[in-house]
């Protein structure tokens, strides 16, 4: 698998590579232009000391291009390599020598929930700690400490986050046709902290669970993207129709190897575990998708504005980034109890953009319907089922003079909603469930000082994270922030079903984790934050 | 100078009389837009060549505004003057005004406006028993050939500066592009640019270069030709990669923390019915007016390869620009928010009575105290880079805004270009902010 990745990605730069010289070798060149920065951020987790000594060098350029029949022509790219010292500094928590006494030990207690429990709690770093584990996880979740230290040095070359070429072509009729094609990004949607249309890039949520900035979390993908920017018409203020064509090699979510500091839901740990008793592992198989033309992916984006009204319709054809984990029936040797799937789904959605003058405040809506995931049951493996998803945000800028400064403050609120179509009483998720977020930021001495609040709640895990923080830019280059995250809520528990559970429903261990999301299960992991960072 | 602009003058009312029946008399337009045809203002004790500092201040306290007379009193700046020049705007500025200007009439309501197609919508002298002299002088602003159809500001450079250290806290480096798609008179196509189905009147975008932390952020203002229409406002900020619509409590906020609300921008950036317009007299006053090329200018700031530099800065804090001011006719104007919440309580506009652009504000605080003084230096286009000749642009080319409560202050250095090319109009769409972030 390794050959074919690395085959892959050297057809891919090769193919970009090869049109940036024949571009170099017909039209002059502009001088690059380079930025970035170093960073450093070290959290300390409650309970656990260090979780976080991340070293981080980020470097951006981008080298204009003239040529005589296209014009905005540039090779860009983003290079960023780290180096995470927790797990040097800090091992006994974290790393291939981190141990937890049962699962689940990361968010909640060892009580007569799971006095009766099956499974053994999971395995740090399977690859370097079991072999036979790391065979069935092959593909995913299989990472060992070393790629966790140095998390962009791998075979998907993550140290390269973006390297693509732009160009637009001017039409007769004054259209622009835009063709880009590289390793990049691709954003959709407008929501914070939770997705619902910016579904292209897969994310790697190991990094720091949901809390860092998409921008930074989105794993980029080799994907061509062509756009006619029509502009204004005889009735739309803007329009532009985009497709987009990811031909990389599928990668889901990264979830969080059991054993590194952020494992989103625990799910890293649950595909560790085992049957106790010398039972068969938790994961008997994760499907690979090997690079083939059906399996690419392609969306499609019409976008406008009318009036005081902006909105997109979109439609994506990919695959499920989260696991989907398909039952194999009773265990026997050598074998394990589930296969993780990523079965192809199709998304249809839209968004719209409302500026109200009388509230002088934004509404954003935005939704999507997915045809084909997969949502896990206690008691019958699976079970295929459309799902439902939007949110509604509200965003206001507003002075409060009793705040002490004359700059407006950002109040910026979400309610994402989701709906299981097909919901089965013995799936852990609830058939609908909601999570609101809000955002209040403000800003002093010229915006160098910046205080922050987010607040995000589920409702179904009873969970609330409080994230306040405060920035303080001296000068173009430096940057400091130092910040609270803290976590209540998510203190229910559940009894035991790995292989039977209650009759008629009810959630059950291990599944539950997933109704108690990514809030709820990190209830444990309240930390104080501080980043340095020096950008040029 | 002066026989220049009579020739020119001249040579308009030949070629437009021949052509159609004036509606504004020929005097009101001499009177508009060349009032030095009869020779430059004077005023008691002002001279060419004179400096100005802390100990003559007092015997020319009549040709300077209330901040700008505070700051040279307190040693903060010296003026130098220089003789009064013609900014003659572009002659087809000047026809659509002959052309358009006497269909033009106010509304009903504040903010209304009929006929107004090109050109200077009010180009008769401002009486003061008329209620809504302010206003016509307000929209003679916002119609007015400032940056002409379209110009750039690129690059542009804003630097935050501690008035009592003189420490450069910031720079920020951006570029600015302005479109009219309406009120056109120029450039290609006019009257207006179509298709334009929301009837927008002009855009204003800007794209941050520099420095990392703020980088790829980028505004989008659209202005609608209905006045009581509020502007679109849209922002990409580059870690989001996200076009995000903004609410207009924005445009009052310090924008990227500068000393400057969106709504300060040029002078005045907002709807002329967001204020109560007051006319306050016409004055003879000194206005940063000058010819950029004819300035010591700072070697250090910006490098390029036509050897273009931009304005020098000095002063307390580095907060006033390096230039000459001359004599002008100045309207003075005074506007007031509407809204009861609105962070001020008033402004006092300078504008210039020959270009219509403002060149000094003095802005007040809620509580009626001095909050914050504007100047924005114009250079003769002819004075400046090569292409700007004879655009009859009057360039703006170095801005500060001082907040005299805090000591702080936020300078504006600009190489303006007036080149179509460099702002098509699908530079003000939407898309153009995704398609310019990463």
């Amino acid at each position: 698998m390794t050959k074919k990745i690395t085959a892959l990605n050297t057809l891919a730069i090769g193919v970009a590579a090869g049109l940036t010289m024949s571009y170099g070798s017909t039209v002059s060149a502009g001088d690059i232009e380079w930025s970035g920065f170093v960073e450093n951020a070290t959290y300390f987790r409650d309970q656990k000391g260090l979780s976080k000594f991340r070293n981080t060098a980020q470097a951006e350029f981008t080298k204009p291009i003239e040529s005589d029949g296209w014009s905005n022509v540039s090779i860009n790219g983003v290079l960023r390599g780290s180096y995470d010292g927790v797990y040097d500094l800090n091992s006994s928590e974290f790393g291939k020598d981190a141990q937890q006494q049962y699962l689940g030990e990361s968010w909640h207690a060892n009580n007569t929930a799971s006095s009766s429990a099956v499974l053994n709690p999971g395995v740090a770093f399977p690859c370097d700690n079991n072999p036979a584990l790391c065979k069935n996880l092959d593909g995913y979740m299989d990472q060992d400490e070393n790629d966790a230290k140095f998390a962009e040095f791998n075979d998907r070359l993550d140290f390269i986050r973006e390297f693509y070429i732009t160009a637009d072509k001017q039409l007769a009729n004054g259209d622009v046709f835009n063709f880009s094609f590289g390793k990049q990004q691709v954003v959709w949607g407008k929501t914070d902290l939770f997705r619902v249309l910016d579904v292209i890039n897969p994310v790697d949520y190991s990094r720091h669970n949901i809390y860092d900035e998409l921008e930074d979390i989105r794993i980029p993908q080799w994907m061509f993207t062509a756009e006619w920017r029509m502009g204004p018409t005889e009735v739309l203020d803007d329009s532009n129709f985009q497709l987009i064509w990811n031909v990389d090699k599928f990668r889901p979510h990264n979830l969080g190897t059991c054993g590194q500091s952020y494992v989103m839901v625990d799910a890293g740990c649950f595909f560790a575990s085992s049957i106790q008793g010398g039972g068969p592992y938790v994961i008997n198989d994760v499907e690979e998708y090997d690079w083939d033309l059906k399996n690419t992916q392609f969306g499609a984006k019409w976008e406008g504005v009318y009036g005081d009204t902006t909105f997109s319709l979109n439609a994506l054809h990919f695959r499920q980034q989260l696991p989907s984990i398909h039952a194999l029936g009773p265990p026997g040797d050598n074998f394990g109890l589930f296969d993780i799937h990523f079965p192809r789904v199709t998304l249809l959605g839209g968004s719209i953009d409302y500026y109200s003058m009388n509230m002088d405040a934004v509404w954003r809506l935005e939704v999507a319907y997915t045809e084909g995931e997969e949502q896990p049951r206690d008691t019958n493996g699976f079970k295929e089922t459309d799902m439902l998803r939007y949110v509604i945000g509200f965003d206001k800028n507003l002075v409060i003079p009793s705040l002490g400064t004359r700059s407006a403050f950002l109040i910026s609120t979400q309610l994402f909603g989701e709906h299981i179509l097909d919901h089965e009483v013995d799936m852990p998720m609830d058939e609908d469930n909601w999570i609101a977020t809000a955002l209040f930021k403000g800003w002093y001495k010229n915006n160098r000082l910046s205080p922050q609040v987010i607040l995000a709640h589920d409702f179904a895990a009873k969970a609330t994270a409080i994230a306040p923080s405060i920035s303080w830019t001296p000068d173009n280059h430096w940057m400091f922030n130092a910040g609270l995250n803290v976590k209540f809520g998510g203190d229910e528990t559940f009894p035991w079903s790995a292989t039977g559970g209650t009759a008629g429903g009810g959630q059950t261990e291990p599944l539950a984790r997933f109704l108690n999301g990514p809030i709820g299960v990190a209830n444990q992991e309240d930390e104080l934050q501080f980043t340095v960072r020096y950008s040029f | 100078m002066l026989k220049k602009t009579l020739t020119t003058l001249a040579v308009s009312m030949a070629l437009t009389t021949s052509v159609q029946a004036a509606q504004v008399s020929e005097d009101v337009i001499k009177q508009s837009f060349f009032p030095y045809a009869n020779g430059a203002p004077q005023m008691k004790g002002v001279s060419t060549g004179m400096v100005i500092d802390q100990t003559n201040v007092d015997s020319v306290k009549d040709a300077l505004d209330p901040a700008m007379y505070r700051f040279i009193k307190n040693g903060d700046y010296t003026i130098k003057v220089a003789e009064t020049t013609d900014f003659a705007l572009h002659q087809s500025y000047i026809d659509a005004t002959r052309k358009y200007a006497g269909d033009t009439s106010l509304g009903a309501e504040a903010g209304a406006i009929h006929g107004s197609t090109a050109g200077r919508p009010f180009p008769q002298e401002p009486a003061m028993d008329d209620p809504r002299a302010g206003e016509k002088l307000a929209f003679n602003y916002k119609y007015g050939y400032n940056w002409g159809d379209s110009a750039s500001i690129y690059p542009f450079y804003w630097k935050y500066r501690d008035m009592n250290s003189g420490k450069v806290e910031r720079t920020v480096k951006m570029n600015f592009h302005f479109l009219n798609l309406t009120h056109r008179t120029q450039q290609e196509p006019f009257p207006a640019i179509t298709p334009n189905p929301s009837n927008l009147f002009r855009g204003i975008y800007v794209q941050v270069l520099e420095p990392f932390d703020v980088k790829n952020t980028q505004l989008l203002i659209q202005r609608f030709e209905d006045d009581l229409k509020r502007d679109n406002a849209y922002l990409y900020l580059g870690f989001q990669r996200r076009v995000r619509r903004l609410s207009t409590g924005q445009v009052t906020d310090a924008f990227l923390g500068s000393d400057v609300m969106i709504e300060d921008f040029e002078g005045y950036n907002g709807r002329i019915s967001d204020m109560n317009w007051s006319y306050k007299g016409t004055k003879t006053m000194l206005l940063p007016m000058y010819n950029h090329n004819d300035m010591e200018l700072d070697t250090e700031t910006h490098k390029d390869d036509e050897g273009y530099q931009v304005v020098k800065f000095g002063g307390a804090g580095g907060c006033f620009p390096d230039i000459t001011w001359q004599l002008r006719k100045v309207y003075v104007v005074e506007s007031n928010p509407v809204d009861p919440n609105h962070p001020i309580s008033k402004r006092e506009h300078y504008m210039d009575a020959q270009t219509f652009t403002i060149p000094r504000n003095i802005t007040y605080d809620r509580k009626g105290d001095m909050w914050k003084s504007w100047l924005i230096g114009q250079t003769h286009p002819d004075h400046h880079l090569p292409i700007n000749k004879g655009t009859g642009v009057s360039v703006d080319d170095a801005f500060s805004m001082v907040d005299i409560q805090a000591n702080h202050c936020t300078t504006g250095q600009f190489k303006g270009i007036v080149d179509p090319k460099l702002t098509p109009p699908s530079k003000m769409t939407v898309q153009n902010l995704r398609a310019s972030g990463r």
